[in-house]
């Protein structure tokens, strides 16, 4: 039978105690460290030591295993990733003073490059370890690839609605978004949901790169057929077991990008701490530890880039003693081995609105090559990738932010004129190709619902019968990227069918395979080749400055000086 | 409206080596080495006691019968629920694992597979897991359930995802290799509130 | 010599046929196309996939496009149809009279009459409980706390005889009495029902129905009612017929009614007079009243309902395709037919679902003014050839109909369409006569999705085209004919104990409770009540004085024909008018495909001749 307790022998808690308690952040999980288990961010004393020995040219033992003691990370690592001419000299430097050239303003970036490439993955750990969050920005500073930092926004809907997905496309393109991604609840409605993205970005802003995430098989045939501009949902892991248990190892993988590369498509890997301890295989080692182990192993296949800072598993990390402190370290190494990073703050990832933001701190400040590998563009009802870290409600306060740090974190305040012009143009322009291309109709009422709509609830039902038969035939029918831009010129949005020819051609040149390719509005690609980071010290580098400045200091509401009656932009 | 239920503990006697059930009409219920001993609860504190009484009112509401083993060598929950199908004279199980993540298998079906997955161990209640162990009784009995609808919370990664691999790992602490599946009888006992 | 191609512009596809024709009419059939028809039938936008389908044939036949003499269009009408449904019936329980919702799993076995009180009166000094008790256990009472609380009370001399529950928790309580007594649960709303009054639980043994509650004369005897009163009650015994288990509580006017909603009034025009029938009035009525007024002119349906509101918008579609005001517009075909729709019981205590009446209606309208040439001079245009329109849809069909091998006139054709039937005869001296009816594949997804209310129209429609099966274990499954499959490797898990369809693309799972044996007979009734129903009114209405017998030959086309059951349905109704009824195979070679278009080669070359 129920019973209560006296009130005399419950433990009064104090007012203060209460108001804590209910505080969001509270609702968020934190455990102890285990290292034996590899429960541990990057201070483990069951990592391994740096060592290295090269004999006949060929690196025979690695933080101190030898060859016959490899596994088949160790092997491709040490067979592709690490310089064999180089690494013996390289590992011989202190570890301190690496990462004090990591900071110093008057050792170039190339400098640090010579050094890092011939280092081994114990070696990186014992490198940044030394680091703190501070020093480690510093680095990431001077370190990214490209020159002008960016950002990724996601664009995806609760319903799979193509409408919804190419107007917040249309809108995210606007506002700053030099890529875009987009993924499915229901996979059958890939074709129709990735052409939408692709019409919605090229409407927002020419040049935006798309890509739709999905099994690898689907994701290479949509990159292959034009409908998307490059893919990123690659994953590895850092352990031999996780590798195999997911049917997969370094060697599958590469051939993967391989077949990317082959057709002119931009592709990067997916890592992120905490993924093999979460799987259970962490092989005693610390997250970091075996982060860099897959940098390192992206880095050997010849991929220009990777997308890390945990991901999916940053509740991992986010729950340990100095978590995010690896998170920033784990994204500093992609950049110091010469990788573009998109650097995460894509996952829901806290209750508290305080630490969402500091989070992000690390890659906003000094700037990553995308500060976010998916910052949501729809409401995160709508995220089918579970949710990011930042949505659409949080635009103001980034731009605030932005304005506030005079740092470039990628986006800027739109007027909403301009937003609902490329709303209502997406809408219409997917109308028409729909209509084009003998694909279900997207009805006037749909299109009018989609300019002023913020989730997919405020649009109407679409019949996904009928969609899914037109997403099917999409397949069927072979059509391709060209078809888009046919059907976008007949149709009368020639601009629209023009941006896209134009993405659709950096195939041929093969421009955007360079390191950290993103097409700006001229469509000229900007890369580490041609926007190389030149950081070296206050002064240098990327400077917010000028036109773009103009353009981060409007805000929604900024009181007019020439007439404080009135707000200005 | 309170019923009147105090806590309920449970604890597993063993009653010797697990072996494969002749009852058509029986479901096997497969917990992990560290269930209802060294832990008591799931990653969301429901007692592991309701967990298995529910699991198994669902197949007793269903009129069938349950048997409860523990699997000792491993602590993957594929193989556990996979381990109990083959023990069990309908060729069905539910596997759950301490943290409450489960399972229900078929003998016939590859380990790797399953016949419904959930997951989300902190979205798991005491309805939850009546419901699965009704399901298990109906695919033994050949007939065709709905499914458990499976739940999703986005905000589950950052309050749970952590613990998750922490009890994942505690778990794997407590098998006990080279140790077969025992057949476990479960009383519970109802403790003065 | 001169090449030609036969382009048939259909609902759904459109299909080329690609003919050389010699000096003396001789015909040498070079090939075949098929594509998805663009924009509505009869419109300019079909201009894409003519062109589509003809460059499609002559690609199959090689590098002869500059010698191409001629491409033929058919006249073909625009054709729109409309389908909705209303409910008709509604079943309304009223003072929470009745308990019969049939859960999977009640407990016991028996009858108990008594009064009804809360579980938790018999904690406690239980004052004011006296007689025999039917308890009643609201949520979150645990299975095993129930058990003790009854036995406990019935040690203590309490006579408790049955017991309704809001959990499922029937067998688990049951299993646990000392004194056995039929329990119902799964009440969801138990908290609705009365205190204090008369009521009786009955359960049945599994496999069985239940005896006395679903007697008129059963519930008298239990209440002690009277005939004015029996008659009363007659509806409540009706409503729990088939049951496993129920409850029936006495209140003082408490009633089951079968309500009739109002679902409007069709107004139909034709021969001269106009006659209204209330949509609720049910298919025979309604189809009884069409045949009054045939041949059809026109009908409206009251504004506000779902069949006024339907009727308004096929209307507006055509006038949309053809510019033509709605005014001109008239809808020449109705067809009604009778459904059951599952519907949850206003006034239900636990979801318990009624069968209820509906009626589905399909419209079609057609319209002379067809833009046929307006097509003819964009593919002209467009591929630097003549064009022209070769002949009349239903015309050709038949001609096309008579290369089937044993075929001879006079022929009709039934073309089985997704909106509309359609018919033609070809008497013996050469005339032609064609008529389309509402009514036709789009309908029937219709009717399985509602009857086995799936709300899926998707698995519907898979459902509609392929035949069923039971996946009996990973490694057999029965089809729907009783014959057993053993696969080798295991079958998927999503699979795996569920009524299926055997798409080519592989077994996909029906989500129901329903046996193979009720998905099968859904299906098989759908099918019949719109295409055999169809194939005989269309039919009707090309024969000779509407004389079935008069007709000697039927040869079925379309993208139905092909369907695995709906051609020996319908040959099955034909048989006792002595028809020869069977799936066109156009040249012995193309199935009951390309008729329109190698019709309109056929034509062209008889003219040439």
């Amino acid at each position: 039978m129920t019973s209560t307790q006296p009130e005399a022998f419950r433990r009064r808690s104090s007012r203060r105690t209460e108001i804590l308690e209910d505080r969001p952040v509270n609702l968020d999980g934190f455990v102890e460290e285990w290292p034996e288990k590899g429960l541990v961010a990057m201070e483990s004393e069951f990592d391994p030591r740096p060592s290295v020995r090269v004999e006949d040219g060929r690196i025979v033992e690695l933080d101190g295993k030898g060859r016959g003691a490899f596994d088949f990370m160790d092997t491709f690592i040490a067979n592709h990733a690490i310089d064999v001419e180089t690494t013996e000299a390289s590992m011989a430097i202190p570890s301190d003073e690496i990462a004090r050239m990591l900071i110093d303003p008057n050792v170039s970036r190339r400098d640090v490059l010579a050094v890092s490439r011939g280092l081994t993955p114990a070696k990186i750990l014992d490198v940044v370890k030394l680091m703190n969050v501070v020093e480690i920005m510093q680095g990431m500073q001077k370190m990214r690839a490209r020159r002008t930092p960016a950002n990724q926004g996601h664009s995806t809907s609760a319903r799979d609605n193509p409408i919804q997905v190419a107007v917040d496309a249309a809108e995210g393109a606007l506002r700053g978004f030099a890529e875009l991604e987009t993924t499915l609840g229901v996979l059958r409605y890939a074709p129709l949901v990735a052409i939408a993205l692709q019409i919605g970005a090229q409407v927002g802003r020419g040049g935006v790169l798309t890509q739709c995430a999905l099994e690898e098989a689907t994701e290479l045939e949509l990159g292959m057929r034009g409908i998307t501009a490059y893919a990123e949902t690659i994953s590895i892991y850092g352990t031999e077991s996780v590798f195999v248990d997911g049917d997969d190892t370094p060697w599958s993988k590469a051939f993967l990008a391989s077949a990317y590369a082959s057709r002119g498509i931009k592709m990067r890997f997916t890592s992120g701490t905490g993924s093999e301890v979460q799987m259970g295989n962490a092989e005693g080692k610390s997250m970091l530890y075996l982060e860099i182990r897959c940098i390192l192993m992206a880095k050997g296949a010849g991929v220009q880039g990777l997308q890390n800072g945990s991901i999916s598993c940053i509740g991992v990390p986010g729950a340990m003693p100095g978590g995010i402190r690896a998170v920033a370290a784990e994204n500093l190494v992609a950049s110091m081995v010469d990788l573009e990073c998109a650097s995460g703050n894509d996952q829901s990832f806290s209750h508290s609105a305080m630490r969402r933001t500091a989070r992000a701190m690390p890659q906003l400040l000094p700037g990553t090559d995308f500060v976010c590998s998916g910052y949501s563009g729809v409401p995160n009802l709508d995220n089918m990738f579970a949710g990011s870290n930042f949505d659409t409600d949080d635009y103001d306060d980034w731009n605030t932010i932005q304005r506030d740090m005079q740092v470039d974190g990628g986006l800027r305040h739109v007027r909403e004129d301009e937003i609902l012009e490329a709303r209502d143009k997406a809408a219409r322009a997917l109308q028409a190709l729909f209509a084009h291309l003998d694909l279900p109709a997207v009805t006037d009422d749909e299109v009018e619902a989609a300019t002023y709509a913020n989730s997919s609830n405020d649009y109407p039902l679409r019949d996904v019968l009928a969609d899914l038969k037109g997403a099917q035939s999409v397949m069927d029918r072979g059509l391709t990227g060209l078809d888009l831009v046919k059907g976008l010129e007949a149709t009368g949005f020639h601009d629209v069918a023009e941006n896209l020819l134009t993405v659709l051609r950096q195939r041929v040149s093969g421009d955007l395979l360079q390191t950290s390719a993103i097409l700006t509005p001229d469509f000229v690609p900007l890369s580490a080749i041609n926007d190389a980071n030149d950081y070296a010290g206050p002064g240098t580098g990327y400077r917010l400055q000028g036109e773009r400045w103009e353009q981060l200091k409007k805000l929604r509401h900024v009181t007019s000086a020439t007439n404080p009656e009135t707000e200005v932009g | 409206m309170t019923t009147p239920a105090g806590d309920r503990t449970v604890s597993l006697r063993e009653v010797g080596p697990a072996r494969r059930g002749t009852r058509e009409d029986e479901v096997v219920v497969a917990v992990s080495p560290a269930f209802a001993g060294h832990f008591t609860k799931t990653i969301v504190d429901v007692p592991h006691a309701e967990v298995l009484r529910q699991l198994l009112a669902g197949i007793e509401e269903q009129g069938v019968t349950a048997r409860v083993i523990r699997v000792r060598d491993t602590a993957d929950l594929a193989a556990i629920a996979h381990l109990g199908a083959k023990l069990s004279g309908s060729g069905i199980a539910v596997g759950v694992l301490s943290r409450g993540t489960t399972m229900l298998h078929q003998k016939d079906l590859p380990r790797l597979s399953n016949l419904e997955l959930f997951p989300q161990s902190p979205l798991l209640d005491a309805e939850v897991f009546r419901k699965i162990g009704s399901n298990a009784a109906q695919y033994a009995k050949g007939e065709s359930p709905e499914p458990v609808p499976t739940r999703n919370d986005q905000m589950a990664r950052p309050r749970w995802q952590a613990k998750a691999a922490l009890l994942h790992l505690k778990e794997f602490e407590c098998i006990e290799a080279d140790r077969g599946p025992v057949e476990v009888e479960p009383a519970f006992e109802l403790s003065p509130a | 010599m001169r090449l030609v191609v036969g382009v048939d512009v259909g609902n759904t596809t459109t299909e080329a046929c690609l003919a050389r024709v010699g000096p003396e009419g001789a015909v040498a059939y070079l090939g075949t196309a098929l594509m998805r028809t663009t924009g509505v039938k009869g419109t300019p936008e079909n201009a894409d996939g003519a062109v589509a389908a003809v460059r499609a044939v002559l690609a199959r036949v090689g590098p002869v496009t500059d010698q191409l003499h001629a491409v033929l269009l058919n006249e073909a009408t625009p054709v729109i149809s409309g389908l909705a449904m209303e409910t008709i019936t509604e079943t309304i329980i009223t003072e929470s009279t009745m308990i019969g919702h049939n859960p999977a799993t009640p407990g016991g076995v028996g009858l108990g009459v008594g009064v009804t009180v809360p579980i938790g009166e018999l904690l406690g000094d239980r004052r004011g409980v006296e007689g025999s008790l039917i308890v009643v256990v609201p949520h979150g009472w645990d299975f095993d706390d129930v058990a003790a609380t009854l036995n406990a009370a019935v040690r203590d001399g309490v006579d408790v005889v049955a017991a309704v529950l809001a959990g499922d928790d029937a067998v688990l309580v049951t299993n646990r009495l000392e004194k056995p007594i039929p329990v119902v649960d799964e009440v969801a709303a138990v908290e609705k029902v009365p205190m204090g009054m008369l009521a009786a639980v009955e359960v049945a043994a599994p496999g069985r129905t239940i005896r006395t509650l679903s007697n008129s004369y059963g519930l008298a005897t239990v209440f002690a009612l009277d005939p004015a009163q029996t008659r009363q009650v007659s509806p409540v015994a009706r409503a729990l017929t088939g049951n496993r288990s129920a409850v029936v509580i006495r209140t003082p006017t408490g009633d089951v009614t079968d309500r009739l909603i109002p679902a409007g009034v069709l107004e139909l025009r034709g021969a001269g007079r106009t006659l209204r029938v209330e949509v609720d009035a049910g298919a025979d009525e309604i189809m009884a009243t069409v045949s009054r007024v045939a041949p059809l002119d026109d009908v409206h349906g009251e504004p506000g309902t779902h069949v006024g509101g339907m009727l308004a918008q096929v209307r507006d579609t055509m006038t949309d395709v053809t510019g033509q005001p709605a005014s001109e517009i008239a809808i020449h075909d109705v067809l009604a037919v009778d459904t059951i729709v599952p519907a949850e019981v206003r006034g239900g205590l636990a979801g318990e679902v009624a069968q209820e009446h509906a009626v589905a209606l399909a419209a079609m309208v057609s319209t002379d003014r067809s833009r046929m040439q307006a097509v003819a001079d964009l593919v002209a245009d467009r591929l630097g050839t003549s064009a022209g329109v070769g002949g009349v849809e239903g015309a050709m069909a038949v001609r096309g109909a008579l290369t089937t091998p044993g075929v001879d006139r006079p022929v009709a054709v039934i073309d089985l369409g997704g909106g509309s039937t359609d018919a033609a005869l070809l008497t013996a001296s050469g005339e032609t006569t064609a008529v389309h009816v509402a009514g036709a594949g789009e309908l029937v997804t219709k009717l399985i999705d509602s009857e086995l209310a799936l709300d899926n129209r998707e698995v519907a429609e898979s459902v509609k085209r392929h035949p069923l099966g039971k996946v009996e274990s990973f490694f057999h499954l029965r089809h729907e004919d009783g014959t057993v499959e053993f696969v080798d490797e295991p079958l998927p898990p999503h699979v795996f104990a569920r009524v299926v369809v055997m798409t080519p693309e592989g077994l996909v799972p029906v989500p129901t409770r329903h046996s193979l044996d009720a998905v099968r007979r859904v299906r098989r009734e759908a099918k019949r009540r719109v295409f055999c129903v169809n194939a005989v009114r269309a039919l009707r209405q090309v024969a000779p004085q509407g004389n079935l017998r008069a007709l000697d030959f039927v040869v079925l086309l379309g993208g139905s024909a092909l369907d695995f059951e709906i051609p020996d349905m319908i040959a099955d109704a034909l048989a006792p008018h002595g028809i020869v009824c069977g799936t066109g195979n156009i040249h012995g070679s193309e199935g009951p495909r390309n008729a329109v278009a190698s019709g309109l080669v056929d034509a062209y070359a008889e003219e040439s001749a």
